[in-house]
């Protein structure tokens, strides 16, 4: 037995020196980074905060004994907000609060971002004196004018920076992943495409977009499937075309030219201020927030795959599956894609943390995010109209300082360990 | 060279033409009527008044050229009005083009509109009794609600309960009850006659240049900003007044960013691994992640408090200090400085350090690559003072980059002012841009967003330009 465990460690050990591939490689670099494998560790534990903000900091009990029968409230919530349950006679519009219980178990920070305590407001500072049960039920953060928890505001806080940079970051990541795969892979002359094809492309755009228009007040996703349907249609009557002699002559399509001035004209926009006006002119939405942020960012990502592309395409591995003949698009996605991401990390973790920053930046100013939400940049804002409440001024933007601080760290350990010539 | 400055420039052309069709088709479509906010709002009880009203209301549509299609062509389907753009109400448009994309047939559903306008006309014209005058009440409301339903079911509910109220007035002269079954059948025939498969046609609608784009655009170009919804000031009289102190401020912390940043990151890079770069680049580091409003607010909160400490003044630029030092002691060039400097010290501390950051930190990157170099070596080894081998061989290869970096630091400095600006009170570009926001004051957002993008792209052609200019090996005109 002990014989055999020992073997099992020496193959795993032996693994792990063959263990010679790219990303392996990339690991071990970034593994050697304290500062930024530290941060790494921070984001996934702020992660963590973001993901169980309902279980950290909550207006119910984890767990109740009321009226003889034992409760999950906050789990509860959730089984309500996905429609699968209703909430008992007793529990409808109640104060949690104020229930008897014979025995519950409260969240760390008993009070959620909305919850407001008029006995504790307005500006309660964290020592002060509070009109509180027990310590249990302290603002350890003070709270603002509407009695709002500070505390248990930044902790649901953390849920809306990470969704903003995550989803923003990943709108963008498809974005620039199309651009910079299809002009750093195809370049000027590499796409060849039968005159037909490319009429029929173009003039069916317009049509998909039109349909896309058409059908998007019924539902998002049906109007995508009808848009994909029209191409489809005219990329098979664009197949008949190919019969005729003049449409069936191949062309090059400069598909990098079109890309790379497409990405010099959204470089030139100045990101901040139209982010803002769109923002600002429409009802506060975080969504509008996020799919503008995504609009705006991705340039940074479509440039790196598309140096990152050329090397690659270029590589011998990648001639072999054009010589066995493999379609183009397979071999972009399958074996070119795979070897030009690493850099796309990078743009990806600063990528998060301006867009957190944006987002701070938006709420600061009172735009973008529905106001009730208590996010860090909002918190922030509260401190000015009322100087003598410092804690408002003090955590929120500690909050954002770190997380920003965190991602662009992690970014730095992963320009390092990825490619050091890109750190200028 | 003058090649390629004038590809830059035509690259300009496209992106301005993004740039300020994006910003006002976001005024166009943006929730909000800019028309009923800018006029007083009209009466509601008496007729005459509603009358005026919707007169005023008209008269300051047509000024803002509201009647004009808004774009050079629509793409539109063949249910579709072109020249829906000239019915006035917002609300209207809305329900008819919903309309459109329920029934699909345009000529019964104006038909509709110009009979429920007609019916609407008879009800307020009149002239109930005492007895029923709350069903005549009932009767203008949802008349007037009929405007805003274009669901079948909601159409017909409403139409309803119009017969009900009908019923209850003493109409001897049959006025209403006709007109209500004159508009009954015509929505029956918007109804009967529904071709929705148009609204799957595709249709270009063509407009040529009188459409409200084109007229902003060109009058645009020719410095005619218009005039400000909010206070009806001409925009370009509101910039004269604004933008002294947003460039004053960027201009004197473009040259402290320059002045500090260049020595700081030449110094952490000769001294590269020590303590003291070892502090410099964590600090610098920090300060780089630092949200400017953040440190915009502990300064308002710690130092600008007499809670706290109360070393500066709060906000504005220091007029009103001035002022008041020169009625009482009279007029003293070195004392307004003074109080200015007072004023702008803090707000010009959270302008400079981001862009003071990202540049040293730039340039301590450049001037490591450049020490690694041959030619580096070369010099040490010729013997020469390392004083001289730091700034005549190493700086001014590794200046390159940092020249570039005025390109981003432009367009980030005005972009950082909107926050700082509003956290200061400054009378700045940034904070009429935000004021302009909070009161949907869309002239004022074209006009400054617009200046800002050109203001950017005039950054980094002159980036481009000094870069030419600096190093020699860079020709662009046979660049790939």
């Amino acid at each position: 037995m002990l014989f055999k465990k020992k073997n099992k460690k020496e193959d795993s050990q032996e693994k792990k020196e063959l263990e010679q591939g790219y990303w392996p490689y990339v690991r071990r670099q970034f593994k050697k980074n304290k500062r930024a494998l530290f941060s790494l560790y921070f984001v996934i534990f702020l992660a963590f905060i973001a993901v169980f903000a309902d279980f950290i900091a909550n207006d119910k009990p984890f767990m109740c004994q009321y009226k003889g029968s034992f409760y999950f409230p906050i789990f509860k919530e959730y089984a309500v907000a996905a429609g699968v349950s209703n909430w008992q006679e007793d529990f409808r519009n109640v104060n949690w609060y104020d229930l008897k219980y014979d025995m519950s178990i409260w969240p760390p920070i008993p009070y959620k971002n909305t919850t407001m305590d008029q006995d504790n407001a307005p500006f309660v500072a964290p020592f002060a004196k509070q009109k509180i049960k027990s310590n249990r039920w302290r603002h350890w953060f003070g709270t603002n004018k509407l009695g709002n928890d500070v505390f248990a505001c930044m902790i649901h806080g953390t849920r809306i920076a990470f969704l903003v940079g995550i989803v923003s970051m990943g709108i963008a990541l498809i974005i620039g992943l199309f651009f910079g795969s299809i002009s750093g892979f195809f370049g000027d002359d590499r796409l060849q495409l039968s005159r037909g094809k490319v009429i029929m492309n173009i003039l069916f755009f317009p049509l998909a977009l039109f349909y896309f228009s058409r059908f998007f007040s019924i539902s998002f996703f049906l109007a995508i499937l009808v848009a994909i349907v029209v191409m489809v249609i005219g990329n098979l009557i664009a197949k008949l075309l190919d019969y005729v002699p003049y449409l069936k002559d191949k062309i090059s399509v400069p598909v990098d030219i079109i890309v790379t001035r497409f990405i010099e004209i959204v470089v030139s926009v100045p990101v901040l201020i139209l982010v803002l006006s769109v923002v600002a002119v429409f009802p506060p939405s975080i969504f509008l927030v996020m799919g503008v942020i995504g609009a705006v960012r991705w340039t940074g990502i479509a440039r790196f795959i598309r140096a990152e592309l050329l090397r690659v395409r270029s590589l011998e591995y990648i001639e072999a599956a054009q010589v066995l003949g493999y379609p183009k698009w397979y071999i972009l996605f399958k074996h070119a894609l795979p070897n030009a991401l690493a850099p796309v990390f990078i743009a990806v973790a600063f990528g998060i943390a301006a867009a957190i920053l944006i987002e701070s930046f938006l709420s600061f100013l009172g735009f973008g995010i529905p106001i009730e939400l208590n996010t860090w940049g909002q918190l922030l804002t509260q401190s000015r109209q009322a100087p003598d409440a410092w804690w408002l001024a003090i955590f929120p933007g500690l909050a954002i300082f770190v997380t920003v601080t965190l991602f662009n760290l992690i970014g730095e350990g992963l320009t390092d360990a990825i490619d050091p010539r890109l750190k200028q | 060279m003058f090649r390629y400055i004038l590809k830059r420039i035509l690259i300009f052309i496209p992106t301005l033409f993004i740039i300020s069709f994006v910003i006002f088709m976001l005024g166009v479509y943006a929730p909000g009527d800019p028309v009923a906010n800018m006029i007083s709002s009209p009466g509601e009880e008496s007729a005459t008044d509603r009358m005026a009203g919707e007169k005023e209301y008209i008269k300051k549509w047509k000024e803002l050229n509201m009647d004009l299609p808004v774009f050079y062509f629509t793409i539109s389907s063949l249910a579709d009005c072109d020249t829906l753009h000239k019915i006035y109400r917002k609300a209207h448009r809305e329900t008819l083009s919903a309309l459109t994309s329920e029934h699909g047939n345009w000529n019964q559903i104006s038909n509709y509109y110009e009979e429920l306008k007609k019916y609407e006309k008879k009800v307020l014209a009149f002239e109930a009794d005492s007895a029923s005058l709350k069903s005549w009440g009932r009767l203008r409301d949802y008349a007037a609600n009929l405007y805003l339903k274009s669901k079948p079911k909601d159409v017909d509910n409403n139409i309803k309960r119009l017969e009900k109220y009908t019923d209850k007035i003493n109409d001897s002269l049959n006025i209403l009850t006709t007109s209500l079954a004159q508009l009954k059948a015509s929505y029956d025939g918007v109804v009967s006659q529904s071709t929705s498969w148009k609204n799957y046609v595709p249709a270009i609608n063509w407009y040529g240049l009188k459409n409200r784009y084109h007229i902003w655009i060109t009058r645009f170009l020719q410095f005619d900003f218009g005039i400000s919804y909010q206070d009806k000031m001409p925009i370009a009289l509101k910039i004269k007044d604004n933008i002294f102190w947003t460039m004053l401020i960027s201009i004197i912390s473009i040259i402290l960013t320059y002045i500090f940043a260049i020595p700081l990151g030449v110094f952490s890079a000769v001294k590269k691994g020590t303590v003291a770069d070892n502090v410099t680049t964590t600090i610098l580091f920090m300060l780089y992640s630092l949200p400017s409003f953040w440190i915009a607010t502990l300064f308002l909160i710690f130092l600008c408090n007499p809670e706290y400490i109360q070393l500066f003044p709060t906000n504005g630029v220091g007029s009103e200090a001035i002022e008041r030092a020169t009625e009482l002691h009279g007029p003293s060039f070195f004392r307004d400085l003074g109080i200015r400097i007072h004023h702008l010290i803090l707000p010009l501390i959270c302008w400079t350090y981001g862009s003071l950051a990202f540049l040293s930190r730039q340039m301590r990157g450049g001037m490591l690559g450049v020490l690694k170099q041959d030619y580096i070596r070369t010099a040490r080894a010729k013997g020469l003072p390392e004083n001289k081998v730091i700034w005549k061989h190493g700086f001014r290869n590794s200046l390159l980059p940092i020249i570039t970096l005025f390109a981003n630091i432009f367009p980030l400095m005005i972009s950082g002012s909107v926050v700082i600006e509003v956290i200061f009170s400054i009378p700045g570009m940034g904070r009429m841009l935000v004021e302009g926001m909070t009161s949907q004051d869309f002239p004022v957002i074209f006009t400054i967003v617009m200046m800002v993008a050109i203001l950017t792209m005039i950054g980094y052609l002159i980036a481009d330009i000094l870069y030419a200019f600096v190093d020699p090996r860079i020709t662009y005109t046979n660049k790939k």
